[in-house]
């Protein structure tokens, strides 16, 4: 019989509106979740997708020796997909004309992950395919075409085979993103490389078996594979591709996590409150039905069954509308970036319905047990219960949900306790504030008639409440404040190290004797471009004469090879520079002397990164190999390098006295727009040595990965701002009946409707400002150090917010106060006394 | 128990109640002692803070007394725990507040069904309705109480004390916030069903005029029974 009065009881709260706070609240929290965690976990899945398309596969073994065949047959048994490659320099010739190309001779398979795009002439449009050129075919770069005088359906000679150029090789999905190789590139198959004759015993080739599968199968594979490995054999994963957003993307996940992390927090807090209001409004319908008989065991089963129908159609609802919102916001980043987004596991819906119902459960427990503690005398002694309605229990248990919620959400744990720290600051200033109000106010001595007095006056004699209100609405601007911030100060960052003038072409191979006939060229065209820099690549070969190994792998739980003697193969590009780049930083150390001292030692400042993985010091002496000449450098300084920006940047620098001592090409780059083409074929026939990458593809996916961050941010921004709202309607609405009882009185007593609608519309704009500065203050605070441990940004302080947390404080506060309240002073006197009857 | 004592619905013997104050123990009734037969209407009278509420609070098995005892129908209140005490109301007591005390989110129609349902009476719409008819709201059967005056909250709250045919009704100050016209109907209601029923009616009021309808006068003076006089309704009953 219960079960018909509960559910009776049940559509008329919903009717009367009583839990609506509540099923928003919990709704707000699971769609929060669901469609962030669906959101970024597709934008997670894709980007993996797409970083594996930077190495053409999942995984891939280098080395500078051919591999042994077991390696391709046990990865075949492990159900991985495989490819290989092998990389080596060869000369072209056609047409009189000899060129030296960077060849990639390539298995059917290739590439495992990602697409080639060719043209089947210079001027016809570029298109995607799924394999290589066939045997007795070879595909060209666009520079090759120009420095070969060639066209497509030409024959060229590479080494001692003869190939048909068939197509106009545009990009592979692995092309360095910066090489001296340049655009000087090769497309052959496999097949062909013994028609060439070009790799002979001694010669210098690179050898690369390129792997595709999940992550279990790459995992055994590489349990099997580790034992195994050679000391010039190199594992590596989508992580050790050095690309420039891989931060930012970091960052942006960060953030939405942090976002996230916000919305969850404020629809906890809306629904702590909300929760505690509606077991208090139930106090004297619980009372009665004692009065009249009703068992404990009955009531606590009309309430549970309550909790239970609000929980579960508010996930329902919460997880419907999450889902609806993560479909339109993944279509809509889907279009923009020009790509599928794979669609997420199951878990956003678990992580998302189990977070609703522990909101559920933790934030009314405690209400709950004290309602069915409700002791029947009330219905005679009205007050009594009331004292339960202040629990420490519940603010306990509401805080530690929140914390433990906040951390399932972010699993990191310094986040969670730096922004449950700043809140709890918040919460303790605050209690500070509404007690030295209610001081003040009283020594002060009021006037009475004035709407400010009274707005006083109401603000003091609630001061309990008040220092509960003040700290939610604190918490709510706190936390938007903190958005706004963040958003302002990574998006900012992220356009500095992407501004709408980078180049976004970079020349390389331009010979000494070109410098000069190039820039003018350039001044002749009107192109911007940075400046240009001597280039030359060296290997790492001893640090004070003791020489390197294999370089060590960044894979997640691959990195653990602890036999590998620490080092790096790569051959970074290498220059000389008088002076310290725009961007770099010297983070130890000293700048070049030389001049100063005027003496022979070559000196190198070395990228800070590198300083940990060679286990460099300052004084040591690198030994670099220079075409087979090695060269002895002193380190002098170490730098920090932003490598997010697009600009060129050095791993090592070396002082100008090395100027002579190697051979060099030079290196700028440049912006060039589409009008500029004409330009582009004249410079490269002109100077057919040099060669051309185009990193315009790079700039628009950095772009387009911070324009659809802000439109996360936005999204989120707008679920923080509605979470914000259900906690001030909440907060407001808990105080309503109060407010009705001191609105009758007053308007009993002759007060003008003008005087108290001021005074409540004074009183809200005081708890938000007060509510505002406060948050402001401690917002910035905590912001210096989230956006040092986090994001790795310099903490900078923001006084503007100084002022924008109280006057958005005091307008958000007092409209929607102010709106919720304006109903109720509407009505008459006789409609408010029978209301509260 | 004898006869007599079977023949009192309600038993009171040696009752205190005593609180705890942040000043020590406090006295609200000391050494109570009278009995209410079967059918009979008692008024309770007493200036405010006599004691008056809480003793109706006792009778009523809503607290709890220091010492002494309370027999209901037979049944030691002393020996009941908090559960068994609501059976024992939902059995046998009904309630008139003068507050009204109906549940907000309820019509008046689901209001007066409440104590049957509670009680898990499947049938109780009928007699609610019947009831309901009785106080003259059959029309307002799908009203919530803040559509109504306050005189027809209380007669719906009447209508819900008499559902279930207790044995016995407690009424504290049940005209006190109704103006005179209303009090009046109100008063008369509850008398005539009273009657009707054959319920035991034990009335909290400090209205003398009202007091003077009932049987027998309780006077409760500084938490002691001053006097038991007979009311004007004493020839009647």
């Amino acid at each position: 019989m219960w079960v018909k009065l509960a559910f009776k009881l049940f559509s008329r709260e919903l009717r009367r509106g009583e839990l609506t706070i509540i099923f928003a609240a919990i709704a707000l929290a699971v769609l929060t979740v669901f469609s962030l965690s669906a959101i970024t976990e597709r934008i997670s899945l894709n980007l993996a997708q797409k970083s594996s398309d930077f190495i053409a596969s999942d995984r891939r073994l280098s080395s500078n020796h051919a591999f042994e065949p077991q390696l391709l047959t046990q990865a075949n048994k492990f159900g991985l997909a495989t490819a290989e490659m092998l990389y080596f320099d060869s000369m072209l010739f056609a047409n009189d004309e000899l060129v030296l190309g960077s060849v990639k001779a390539i298995t059917g398979s290739y590439p495992l992950r990602g697409k080639i795009t060719i043209k089947d002439s210079l001027t016809s449009p570029a298109y995607d395919v799924d394999t290589g050129p066939k045997a007795g075919a070879i595909w060209l770069s666009e520079g090759l075409f120009y420095a070969l005088k060639v066209k497509v359906g030409d024959k060229v000679e590479l080494g001692a085979g003869l190939f048909n150029v068939t197509k106009v090789l545009v990009k592979e999905p692995d092309a360095p993103f910066f090489s001296l190789s340049g655009n000087k590139r090769v497309l052959l198959n496999y097949a062909d490389i013994a028609t060439t004759q070009a790799v002979q015993p001694g010669s210098r080739v690179f050898h690369r078996l390129l792997f595709a599968g999940n992550e279990q199968q790459l995992s055994e594979y590489y349990t099997w594979l580790k034992p195994q490995l050679k000391s010039n054999q190199n594992w590596q994963g989508i992580k050790d591709r050095q690309s420039p957003l891989g931060n930012n993307i970091v960052r942006a996940e960060r953030f939405l996590l942090l976002a996230g992390l916000f919305g969850i927090m404020l629809a906890a807090v809306a629904m702590a409150v909300s929760a505690k209001r509606y077991c208090e409004r139930q106090y004297d319908p619980v009372a009665m039905m004692k009065t009249l008989g009703g068992s404990r065991k009955v009531i606590r089963n009309i309430f549970l069954l309550h909790l239970s129908l609000v929980t579960v159609f508010s996930i329902v609802a919460g997880l419907m509308v999450g889902f609806v919102l993560q479909t339109i916001g993944a279509d809509y980043l889907a279009t923009f970036m020009g790509t599928e987004l794979p669609q997420a596991g199951f878990r956003p819906w678990l992580l998302s319905a189990f977070i609703g119902l522990v909101c559920a459960l933790m934030f009314s427990l405690k209400p709950l047990l004290d309602l069915f503690d409700i002791p029947p005398l009330r219905v005679l002694r009205r007050n009594l219960g009331d004292t339960l309605a202040i629990s420490r229990i519940h603010i306990a248990l509401s805080m530690m949900t929140i914390f433990v919620l906040m951390w399932i959400f972010s699993g990191e744990i310094m986040t969670t306790l730096i922004l449950f720290a700043s809140t709890l600051l918040i919460i303790a200033i605050l209690f500070a504030i509404s007690r030295l109000l209610f001081a003040a106010g009283r020594r002060l001595g009021l006037r009475p008639g004035s709407s400010w007095s009274l707005a006083l006056a109401t603000l003091q004699k609630r001061a309990n409440a008040n220092a509960i209100q003040l700290i939610s609405f604190a918490l709510a601007i706190k936390l938007m404040l903190f958005l706004v911030i963040l958003k302002n100060d990574i998006i900012a960052d992220w356009q500095m190290q992407v501004p709408a003038d980078a180049p976004n072409m970079f020349i390389i191979n331009i010979a000494k004797e070109e410098v000069t006939p190039i820039k003018k060229f350039f001044r002749d065209n009107n192109i911007a471009h940075e400046d240009f820099y001597p280039v030359f690549s060296g290997r790492v070969d001893a640090v004070n004469g003791e020489k390197f190994a294999r370089r060590v792998s960044k894979q997640e739980g691959e990195e653990n090879d602890k036999n590998a003697k620490k080092g790096v193969s790569r051959e970074p590009n290498l220059t000389w520079l008088a002076s310290l780049p725009e961007g770099n930083e010297i983070t130890e150390g000293q700048w070049f002397t030389y001049g100063v001292t005027g003496g022979n030692d070559i000196e190198v400042s070395v990228f800070d990164g590198w300083q940990d993985v060679l286990g460099l010091k300052l004084g040591d002496t690198i030994t670099l190999l220079v075409n087979e000449q090695a060269i002895n450098a002193k380190v002098t300084s170490f730098r920090k390098v932003d490598w997010g920006t697009l600009k060129p940047n050095f791993v090592m620098i070396l002082s100008p006295n090395m100027a002579g001592k190697v051979p060099v090409t030079y290196f700028s780059a440049a912006q060039l727009h589409d009008s500029d083409t004409k330009a582009i074929s004249q410079l490269l026939q002109r100077y057919p040595t040099i060669s051309m990458i185009d990193i315009k593809s790079q700039i628009e996916q950095a772009q387009s990965i911070i324009a659809q961050v802000s439109l996360a941010i936005g999204f989120v921004l707008s679920i923080v701002l509605v979470s914000g709202a259900l906690v001030l309607i909440s907060q407001v609405q808990a105080s309503l009946a109060e407010r009705m009882e001191e609105m009758v009185i007053l308007r009993t007593l002759g007060a003008k409707g003008r005087l108290i609608k001021l005074a409540t519309l004074y009183e809200f704009m005081l708890l938000g400002g007060i509510a505002g500065l406060v948050a402001a203050l401690v917002s910035d605070i905590a912001l210096l150090v989230i956006q040092q441990q986090l994001f790795d940004v310099a903490g900078r302080l923001h006084p503007y917010i100084w002022l924008l947390g109280p006057l958005s404080g005091a307008l958000f506060v007092s409209s929607i106060g102010y709106f919720m309240v304006a109903h109720t002073m509407r009505q008459n006197t006789q409609g408010l006394l029978r209301k509260l009857g | 128990m004898s006869v007599l004592s079977q023949l009192n619905v309600i038993q009171v013997s040696g009752l205190t109640k005593r609180v705890n104050t942040l000043e020590g123990s406090l006295t609200i009734l000391s050494d109570i002692n009278f009995s209410v037969k079967s059918g009979e209407s008692v008024a309770i009278v007493g200036a405010s803070g006599s004691g008056k509420s809480t003793l109706l609070s006792l009778l009523a098995g809503l607290d709890v007394a220091s010492e002494g005892e309370i027999h209901l129908d037979g049944e030691a209140l002393s020996t009941l725990d908090e559960e068994a005490r609501a059976r024992l109301r939902a059995d046998k007591i009904g309630f008139v507040f003068q507050s009204f005390m109906l549940v907000q989110s309820l019509t008046a129609l689901e209001n007066v069904m409440l104590p049957a349902e509670l009680a898990g009476d499947h049938d109780a719409k009928a007699q609610a309705v019947e009831l309901l008819e009785k106080v003259g709201l059959s029309h307002r059967l799908a009203h919530y109480p803040s559509q109504l005056s306050g005189g027809e909250q209380q007669r719906v709250a009447i209508a819900r004390a008499f559902i279930g045919s207790p044995k016995i009704l407690f009424a504290d100050e049940p005209s006190a916030n109704l103006d005179r016209k209303n009090g009046q109907l109100i008063e008369n209601l509850l008398f005539d069903l009273n009657k009707q029923n054959g319920t035991t009616l034990v009335l909290v009021t400090h209205d003398e005029q009202l007091a003077k309808k009932c049987q027998r006068i309780i006077h409760i003076e500084g938490g002691q029974l001053e006097k038991i006089s007979e009311g004007g309704a004493a020839n009647v009953g």
